[in-house]
């Protein structure tokens, strides 16, 4: 196998002093880019890019790879520390992470998103090596019914985070989905619920409804209960550092969240989303301790980093073997590679092996790079919850509005900010799941396009979906998923009843 | 004195917001906005700073701010330029055919043919391609596909309305069949719909010819034709025109000064922009992102954003997303 | 009042049907009104039709509970904090709204929220706010080039 024989001459290259420096340099800059509120990943490295041309070709794509991980991280950070995710992807991170910051647990959650992070990483990086050229090619044959089918999964999942009424967690998922459908129809041009508004012509980002539905729906809450029941300013209990019992509870969690998140993310519209919602309900379902889940679980934080992580490196997959973009962080990559000359394609890997064997391994670099820098700057993120309270708050609405000013200086957008959290403020007051929402504007839109291609591909026969045997066993999963609760519990009843 | 000194700052004020274009002697002192109408990151983004950098490296403006204005296709940003720039002889606009179709499906109050054409920049072909084991071997297979079975005959590219989908229409119509029946499916972009094509989905697929330039050349995709009207080097695939069909479709941008501006304002920036799409800075810009230069000067651009506007409106009634 | 809650003892669940009736019905209507049709498979009305369905169902099932005792004690709320956050958000947007730019919005916005959460030392937190803004701006202006609303004390750097 040269592929070994490349990886080595690659992590040859990337090992020089030199470009340790610069993979250092990039991890820095990367990660306090990527804290900036509404600046997640691809945008970090998109603003970041010019950087690196001043370099050359190998301390260039040493210092991007490093400002990738380091925007990656960044964007968990906020999601645990200040509860604005600042991408779509760190939404179930905020979860339960914020949870656990709130309970003086920021440390252990922030170290164990790190620590998960780079070993979802590692073994999808390693995965991308051996694997791509396998995977790559049942990927390309999922179809639009296939989507579908995958999306119904999701869907059912999406119950794990209903909380304790289905009926509210129903209504939250409906908002979602109902805020999914504003914009322009992406297969026919048809503007739904924008009333007229051109603002509302691309439909709700899912950042905006996030940090809306979080951020500040919080902010209202808290200040809301503050005379009747003070929030305590947030202790810092026990160590920063994870426990032995936190190190249990994460390992599996971290190689679960791989396992789960590569392989979708390889998938031309998978996305780094649906990884992290799988993720959050497999570790809810195996966790020995459900009953922390909404409380401040680490297996909440675990999980879906890694997935987020792991699904990232699968993007690398279509990236690399097909010169497929099928993110916005891809995308962005793919013009970096084009500044350095290397044209991403099914050719990359033999004209360019060592370049993208050098790509790989800085990736390692990055990552480990990202870990020893990273971990003692946990106890100096940590202190930031120290702020007091007032200050604290304001601080979080000024970050989260700045997010959304960033990406879109509109007033129609900061409206529906504020409308969002005004929304959040009253779901939280009469005990609304949250997450259920923005499950439902992420999915809406991709179960809707996908089942609607495949009708029209097969110029409207629903039939579609079930004579490709792979849909058809992903809408097996899906029913099997949904019907098994009650039949369960109706055994149940029913042997009570026996007795 | 003092109010001198007032009246002065008041300038100041007043000049960052409406420019202090008065006051500049020469293109050299150019400061300029520039509006792309689109999120950082896209093409038209791209395309802005990439005249960003050209225009302050080749010293032709002293400088040069890029703003971003995202939203339905370009509309808001076109909205807002429209309204709060007009006569304002330091604003410019970076825009292209999508807009030209976005304004007309989304029923915009504003297009293209409202604001200061200053000059077309570049203009990349579209590809249409088959599955590389596909039995439609040239563009006359196609053809006839589509002739015989417009239902049936899948296409995939970029969104509703967009440059792809026009081409597709096009295609059909030359096909003999009624555009308004074709069978196209939209995706987000060029990523999502190659893997549509690669999987084997779809009939035929259209796209930017650079997005799908390494499956051609490595033989995963079949090219049957370039829309652009004239061969291109370094394209094997021959334009529609070489091949027999009257069609030609340019993805260009250009680059545009707000509403009422002329004169002395205007031909300052004509001026400034055609040096620094002649300088050196430019091409090597061109070069590094396999943009194919599509130069045109005010006039000759004026008359084409008319020409092109009517072009797009009657395609796009044909397919039924505009009346 | 005393009546009503008696009559509806969860009023509101109550009031949240009713949204969750309008809601749909704008939905429905909406969809109602769409003029481009797929020529092939299903429309985009479709799913708007589905979401209208769904709202209309759940608006039903918000009106039973809405009868049956509350299962939620609501807590008392502090509404002079809520509306200094509304009055702090408000501030943002309408100086971004009227041109009065980034860096006023967040002093305010800074200053207000911390009053809703009791903080009475306004001026010193005016300034703090102030700093903030302008330390954003400039890191978002000069060192990311993403450029922020401009008002007049923007225009100053």
């Amino acid at each position: 196998m040269d592929i070994f024989s490349f990886l080595i001459d690659g992590f040859a290259l990337a090992i020089q002093p030199a470009n340790l420096v610069y993979a250092a340099i990039g991890v820095l800059i990367g990660t306090s880019v990527g804290v900036l509120p509404g600046i997640g990943p691809a945008l970090t490295v998109a603003l970041l890019l010019p950087v690196t041309f001043k370099l050359d070709p190998g301390g260039s794509i040493i210092m991007f790879a490093g400002i990738y991980y380091g925007g990656m991280y960044g964007g968990s950070t906020t999601a645990i520390l200040l509860n604005t995710p600042g991408e779509s992807a760190s939404v179930v991170t905020a979860l339960e992470g914020n949870k656990m910051a709130r309970a003086g647990r920021g440390g252990p959650a922030l170290a164990t998103a790190a620590i998960g992070s780079f070993v979802a990483a590692l073994i999808a990086t390693a995965g991308l090596a051996i694997l791509a050229p396998f995977l790559v090619k049942i990927a390309v044959k999922f179809g639009p019914w296939d989507y579908f089918g995958l999306m119904l999964i999701a869907f059912v999942t999406v119950s794990a985070t209903f909380g304790s009424s289905p009926l509210r967690g129903l209504t939250s998922l409906a908002f979602g989905l109902w805020l999914g459908l504003m914009g322009l129809d992406q297969l026919t041009g048809q503007a739904r619920l924008t009333f007229g508004v051109p603002e509302l012509l691309d439909g709700v980002e899912v950042t905006t409804l996030a940090v809306g539905l979080f951020a500040i729906g919080e902010a209202f809450f808290v200040a809301s209960r503050h005379l009747f029941k003070p929030e305590k300013p947030i202790p810092v209990k026990g160590s920063i550092w994870m426990t032995r019992e936190d190190w249990k509870r994460s390992w599996k969690p971290w190689f679960r969240g791989t396992v789960i998140g590569f392989p979708i993310g390889a998938l031309p519209a998978g996305g780094a989303e649906i990884p992290t919602f799988l993720s959050y309900t497999i570790e809810r379902k195996l966790s020995r301790k459900p009953e922390e889940f909404g409380r401040g679980a680490i297996e909440g934080v675990a999980g879906p980093e890694a997935a987020n992580n792991a699904s990232a490196a699968g993007t690398l997959v279509p990236l690399l073997t097909l010169g497929l973009p099928t993110s916005a962080t891809a995308a962005v990559m793919l013009a970096g590679f084009q500044q350095y000359n290397i044209q991403p394609g099914p050719l990359l890997f033999t004209q360019h092996a060592d370049l993208v064997w050098g790509l790989v391994a800085s990736l390692f670099i990055a990552n480990v790079m990202l870990l020893v820098l990273n971990l003692p700057l946990v106890g100096m993120w940590v202190k930031l919850l120290k702020i007091p309270l007032p200050w604290l708050y304001a601080g979080i609405l000024v970050f989260a509005s700045m997010g959304t000013i960033a990406a879109n200086p509109s007033v129609t957008e900061l409206l529906l900010l504020t409308g969002f959290g005004v929304v959040g403020f009253v779901m939280r007051r009469y005990d609304y799941p949250i997450a259920p929402a923005v499950v439902g504007l992420i999915l809406g839109p991709l179960a809707d396009s996908a089942l609607r291609r495949s009708l029209q591909m097969s110029l409207g026969d629903p039939m579609i979906l079930l004579q490709h045997p792979s849909s058809a066993i992903m809408i097996g999963i899906a029913l099997v998923a949904l019907v098994a609760p009650f039949v369960f519990r109706g055994l149940a009843k029913f042997r009570q009843d026996e007795d | 004195m003092r109010k001198i000194f007032r009246l002065g700052l008041l300038a100041t004020i007043v000049g960052g917001t409406l420019g202090s274009g008065t006051l500049q002697a020469s293109s050299q002192d150019l400061e300029l906005t520039i509006m792309a109408p689109a999120g950082a990151g896209g093409g038209w983004d791209s395309a802005s700073r990439s005249m960003q950098d050209a225009m302050m490296a080749s010293g032709n403006a002293k400088s040069v701010q890029v703003v971003n204005v995202p939203g339905a296709g370009g509309t808001v940003g076109l909205a807002q330029f429209v309204g709060s720039a007009d006569g304002n002889p330091n604003q410019l606009l970076v825009a292209g055919i999508t807009l030209v179709g976005a304004s007309i499906s989304n029923q915009s109050p504003v297009d293209l043919t409202q604001v200061t054409p200053i000059a077309r920049l570049t203009g990349d072909p579209l590809v249409i391609v088959v599955p590389k084991d596909s039995p439609i071997r040239s563009i006359d297979d196609l053809l006839a596909t589509i002739k015989k079975d417009v239902a049936t005959t899948i296409w995939v590219g970029g969104s509703a309305g967009g440059a792809d989908h026009i081409l597709a229409a096009l295609v059909t119509k030359a096909a003999g069949a009624d555009p308004s029946k074709i069978n196209y499916v939209a995706y987000s972009g060029g990523g999502e719909s190659l893997a549509a094509m690669l999987g084997g989905q779809a009939t035929a697929g259209v796209s930017g010819y650079g997005e799908w330039e390494g499956q051609i050349k490595s033989g995963d995709l079949r090219a049957l034709a370039i829309s652009y009207p004239e061969p291109i080097e370094g394209i094997e695939a021959r334009p529609l025109k070489a091949q027999g069909l009257d069609i030609e479709l340019v993805n260009w941008r250009g680059i545009f000064a707000a509403p009422g501006v002329e004169g002395d304002d205007l031909d300052k920036l004509k001026s400034a922009v055609e040096k620094t799409v002649k300088s050196a800075e430019w091409k090597a810009i061109l070069k590094a992102r396999g943009w194919t230069d599509y130069y045109a000067p005010s006039d000759e651009f004026k008359a084409f954003i008319g020409s092109e506007t009517e072009r797009v409106k009657t395609i796009l009634t044909s397919i039924g997303l505009a009346n | 009042m005393t009546q009503k809650t008696l009559r509806i003892p969860n009023r509101p669940t109550g009031v949240i049907a009713v949204v969750l009736f309008v809601i749909g019905f704008i939905t429905y209507w909406d969809a109602s009104h769409m003029k481009m049709r797929a020529t092939y498979g299903m429309s985009a009305s479709a799913a708007s039709y589905f979401v209208a369905i769904l709202f209309v169902a759940l608006a039903i099932g918000h009106l039973i509970s809405a009868f049956k005792p509350s299962d939620i004690e609501a807590e008392n709320a502090d509404w002079m904090a809520a509306g200094w956050i509304g009055l702090a958000l408000a501030g943002l947007i309408g100086s971004i709204w009227l041109g009065g730019g980034f860096i006023l919005g967040s002093t305010l916005l800074f200053a207000l929220t911390a009053r809703a959460f009791g903080r009475k030392a306004l001026l010193v937190d005016l300034c703090l706010g102030a700093f903030i803004g302008v330390v954003v701006f400039l890191i978002f202006n000069k060192l990311l080039t993403l450029a922020l609303p401009q008002g007049p004390i923007e225009r100053l750097f």
